[in-house]
């Protein structure tokens, strides 16, 4: 039973836990991914964030969309707004995962067509909006899925890193991964996918961890696919925690409403 | 000539040098000889149309892919075939290494929406039950993406399409993948298609048949010289000239490292056909001069007989090697060596005819024909035929004049046509197949049209897609057209899921906000790759794929036809339409190889009347020697149309054996003639006597060649049975011609005083005095 947080949100939102005084000298590599998996990330946040696609031949789109999210009562809820381009301005996308393990209830409201379409869709192994992202990306992984080993530590940028290698029990898309996590503030900084053949094949980088109201917030990070030579860079400003937001904003008239503000 | 006698003498030397020639070549050969197979090799890679195609194929990886069918007479929708399907498409994706991709109904995505409820998932989740099979074919059914392209529409058959990876070599591919179907062969049948078989199949059935028949060609053209020459020595010399003129050709092509490309199968082909005629004028020459006097020395008779035919051979060999020479024009690469290599084989042989003969001689003596011929028999066949020119010269003007008539209205129903599948005889396997899948899906050749425009998210554009909306509705109108794929089929398609099925709803939508908006829903939950192979990254480049029942050139060049016919609209919004695939490829490919080729027929035409004014110095003979040519040229293309040949790079070429053996019984009937004029002979005995001498080495030539040729009609492979028959039909047509029409004209010439006038006049004078 892992936590359905199928993450829709761009965010990997971190809260420094207070366990983080630990040293993680004296931790497993079970208990390091689940200090990652426990950090509080707020119980409400918006920002805005800019989605750039690049594919093998360097050509790029860029998207900006506006998210919220809410967390509470066994659930969490998202919705998300495109801001630009302008033809599909207003086009928004619903989420709510549950905790109890039920399947995500997905809409989509396309502007132009004025009606919402509830989505079935159920994979985490697939594209996050048509990015090098999966929905698995976005979300944490639960760490009993995986088997972890503390590999060495590193200095990554100036920051002492514990390097784990995660083997996924099941069937997994990208049987090994290997992250950089950050000792005391457990947040990655650094992840590489292993496929089936052994191979690198995906690279995550971080490349801004800011602070908001306390909690750690990744302002920058890149996904590139080395296998089909795409990558997709997620940039997050205008971080907000603990926004007044109602559970009844989460729902299908607002995604016809369009965005605060 | 000194170097001819000098060597002929010194026949060991002479052997010597021939077996080293034939070891370094032979070995060359058979070190190096390699067919190339693959057709992109063979085009001229930096011609506007060719990049053009890479790099939309590089673009929206347009690929040719490998087709297995499935067929189920009970209906595919059944637990064991979708086990089986599902095995397969397993297999295929993780077995084989040059596989890049492989879409099957157990792999494609479905999308259907109901009651506000949008769901984008595979067809088949695993799910192998009857209850989830008869779900399957009712969504199938109301999906126009799958329905007739993956599944056929009475749910009988389904595709497996397979896209090698790039770069991979499809020919052995498709190779294993023939032996890897057998396997899952029962109860369902599995079969193969598309165009890397065909293809594949083509690189190994066209030369493995002409491994089989050459020997054979060989064999039964000994067995005529023999009866036609009567000597064995005389019938192995001809051989010995026209093998090592092949021989020549090939090993210099290897020597060089010019790699050997499809058309030069028939280097051997003109090699024999022109080659053999050296050798038998040569033994004409011998021949007669034994008759004349029996007693003559082998010197005198070596000398002799290279004395008399080295300037006609000379002539006859340089002509048809400049011939080939012009082919160098062409701006296909294989074509072009085809010209070169064939003339260094038709050189070989000329040098090869005057060496032999003369260095046997001195070798083995005067040789002794078997048989004596019949004094009384042999002018015979010359009279008939002077008296047929005699008496009915009108006659055979009028007939010449009716088939040249009649030719040039056959000649007019040649059509161009370079189909694959016409290679193979009508019930193998791969017509079979190719058909099935014609049948039931889409086509198994696929054309691609790509629009080109300059500006970002040109094809959100309602009005644009409209418009190849309208072009594939008349594309599709088509007999031939089996279906069309382009962005604008993704956005009717979603448009009528996003309604609902709301009846009229397959349309494209009229504003580019909801087609934005679809678009952004399907790359967030579809698979963006589909999109990737319609669509290039900025929306300002689109691909139509255009699926096509057949291969042949003539029925793409009509579909190519309606798709300009669009090219003012699709202008107006700053759009250029041009076309890739290898289907597409190929058919620019054999028009320029057609170009090329009548142009350098009518440049042959050009050449000989200048060179036969020249070598007898007087316009009139270069005209009237080049009419036979031209009868049988045109005869050679009205066979063709009358029998429904499509003018194809092998057959075209023949026409160049009609150039080349015409030419040369022009100049050897002309120069002899000419030589008998001159010594004072009367019209009626100068033609006589070049009949039967030359007119005889004509016959001869004409029955060998044919004989040989004929065997090929037999072939399995029916390219090679139209190679067959259109050189029997070119050598019967250019020896009539020649000992008929050449000898009326002639005539008629000598009647005006348009020739040998004057000199017959001095010589007369001199001969009377």
């Amino acid at each position: 039973m892992y936590k359905r947080t199928r993450i829709i949100v761009m965010t990997v939102v971190l809260l420094v836990s207070s366990l983080s005084l630990i040293s993680a000298g004296a931790l497993g590599a079970d208990d390091v991914m689940w200090e990652v998996y426990n950090r509080d990330s707020g119980d409400t946040m918006s920002a805005t964030l800019t989605m750039t696609l690049t594919n093998a031949k360097g050509a790029s789109r860029t998207r900006s969309i506006v998210q919220y999210r809410k967390n509470g009562d066994g659930l969490e809820r998202k919705l998300m707004f495109f801001l630009t381009p302008n033809d599909v301005k207003n086009t928004s996308f619903l989420s709510i995962s549950y905790e109890d393990g039920r399947g995500d209830d997905q809409f989509i409201y396309l502007p132009a067509l004025k009606r919402v379409k509830r989505i079935a869709s159920d994979s985490k192994s697939e594209s996050f909006m048509g990015s090098d992202f999966t929905y698995d990306d976005m979300g944490s992984r639960h760490p009993d899925l995986d088997v972890h080993t503390i590999l060495r530590r590193e200095n990554v940028n100036g920051m002492v890193t514990i390097v784990v290698q995660s083997e996924a029990k099941g069937n997994s898309e990208y049987p090994k991964t290997i992250s950089w996590i950050v000792d005391g503030k457990w947040v990655g900084v650094k992840k590489e996918f292993y496929d089936k053949d052994g191979t690198l094949a995906k690279r995550l980088s971080i490349d801004e961890i800011k602070q908001v109201e306390g909690i750690y917030v990744i302002g920058d990070m890149t996904m590139t696919n080395l296998i089909k030579r795409t990558s997709t860079r997620i940039q997050m400003d205008d971080v907000l925690f603990n926004v007044d937001l109602e559970d009844r904003f989460f729902s299908e008239r607002q995604m016809q409403i369009g965005p605060r503000r | 000539m000194k170097f001819f006698s000098a060597l002929a003498k010194r026949p060991f030397l002479l052997i010597v040098l021939l077996i080293a020639l034939v070891g370094i070549f032979g070995f060359s050969i058979a070190r190096s000889a390699q067919l190339e197979t693959n057709l992109s090799e063979y085009m001229p890679k930096n011609h506007p149309s060719f990049i053009f195609s890479s790099e939309a194929e590089e673009t929206f990886g347009i690929g040719d892919a490998i087709l297995i069918v499935l067929e189920d007479p009970q209906g595919i929708y059944n637990t064991a075939t979708f086990e089986k399907l599902d095995a397969m498409t397993y297999s295929l994706l993780n077995d084989f290494a040059e596989i890049e991709d492989v879409t099957s109904i157990v792999v494609a995505d479905s999308i259907s929406s109901d009651d506000g409820f949008l769901e984008i998932e595979p067809f088949y989740a695993g799910d192998p039950s009857q209850e989830a099979l008869d779900a399957i074919q009712e969504s199938v059914a109301k999906n126009p993406m799958i329905a007739g392209r993956i599944v056929s529409n009475d749910g009988s058959a389904t595709l497996l399409i397979v896209e090698p990876s790039a770069g991979s070599d499809t020919k052995t591919l498709q190779k294993e993948l023939q032996q890897w179907i057998t396997k899952w062969e029962g109860p369902q049948t599995i079969r193969i298609a598309g165009r890397p078989v065909v293809e594949g199949s083509l690189a190994q059935l066209g030369p493995k048949d002409m491994a089989i028949m050459f020997p054979l060609v060989v064999v039964s053209m000994i067995i005529l010289l023999f009866i036609l020459l009567r000597s064995v020595r005389d019938t192995v010399i001809n051989m010995i000239i026209v093998l090592l003129g092949t021989l020549a050709a090939f090993g210099t092509m290897t020597l060089l490292k010019v790699p050997i490309y499809a058309v030069d199968t028939m280097i051997p082909v003109m090699l024999i056909a022109i080659g053999v005629a050296y050798g038998i004028h040569m033994h004409n020459a011998i021949h007669h001069l034994l008759l004349n006097n029996p007693t003559i020395s082998k010197e005198k008779l070596a000398q002799e007989s290279l004395k008399q035919m080295i300037r006609p051979i000379v002539m006859t060999a340089l002509t048809t090697a400049i011939g080939f020479v012009s082919l160098m024009s062409s701006e296909v690469l294989p074509v072009r060596y085809f010209g070169l290599f064939s003339a260094i084989g038709v050189i070989t042989e000329m040098i090869l005819a005057l060496l032999l003969f003369p260095a046997t001689i001195y070798l083995l003596g005067v040789p002794t024909y078997r048989k004596k011929i019949d004094i009384k028999d042999e002018p015979r066949f010359a009279s008939g035929l002077y008296r047929l020119t005699a008496q009915y010269p009108m006659w055979i003007i009028v007939v010449a004049a009716l088939v040249l008539g009649v030719g040039i209205w056959g000649a007019s129903k040649v059509w161009i046509d370079t189909s694959f599948l016409a290679n193979f005889s009508k019930s193998s396997a791969i017509v079979e197949t190719d058909h099935f899948v014609n049948e039931k899906f889409g086509g198994t050749s696929t054309l691609n049209v790509i629009l080109a425009g300059e500006e970002e998210d040109l094809f959100k554009n309602p009005e644009v897609l409209q418009t190849m909306d309208e072009l594939q509705l008349e594309l599709e109108a088509e007999v031939v057209v089996g279906n069309t794929l382009s962005l604008a089929t993704f956005i009717k398609q979603m448009n009528q899921v996003m309604e609902e099925y709301t009846p009229d709803t397959y349309h494209i939508p009229n504003s580019q906000e909801l087609i934005s908006q679809y678009l952004l829903l399907y790359e967030f939950s579809g698979d963006p790759k589909t999109l990737e192979q319609v669509i290039d990254y900025e929306y300002e480049t689109a691909n139509i794929t255009v699926q096509l029942k057949s291969d042949s050139s003539a029925e793409l060049k009509h579909v190519l036809e309606i798709v300009d016919s669009y090219k003012p609209l699709f202008e107006e919004f700053g759009i250029t339409v041009g076309f890739a695939g290898s289907g597409y490829k190929a058919f620019v490919f054999s028009e320029l190889l057609l170009k090329g080729q009548i142009i350098s027929l009518l440049i042959s035409f050009g050449i000989i009347f200048l060179l036969l004014t020249a070598i007898f110095r007087n316009w009139w003979v270069g005209l009237v020697g080049t009419i036979p040519i031209a009868i049988t040229a045109v005869v050679n293309f009205a066979v063709m149309g009358i029998l429904n040949i499509p003018l194809s790079s092998a057959t075209a070429l023949i026409s160049s054996i009609a150039v080349g053996i015409g030419v040369d019984y022009a100049i050897h009937f002309l120069e002899h003639y000419r030589n008998e004029r001159l010594v004072g002979r009367t019209q009626k005995e100068a033609t006589l006597e070049t009949l039967s001498n030359t007119g005889r080495a004509i016959f001869f030539n004409a029955i060998a060649v044919m004989g040989g040729f004929f065997v090929l009609l037999f072939s399995v492979f029916p390219p090679n049975r139209q190679v067959g028959g259109l050189i029997v039909v070119n050598m019967a047509v250019s020896a009539t011609a020649t000992l008929t029409v050449l000898v009326v004209l002639i005539h008629v010439l000598e009647k005006r005083n348009l020739i040998l006038s004057n000199k017959i006049d001095t010589n007369m004078v001199q001969t009377k005095e």
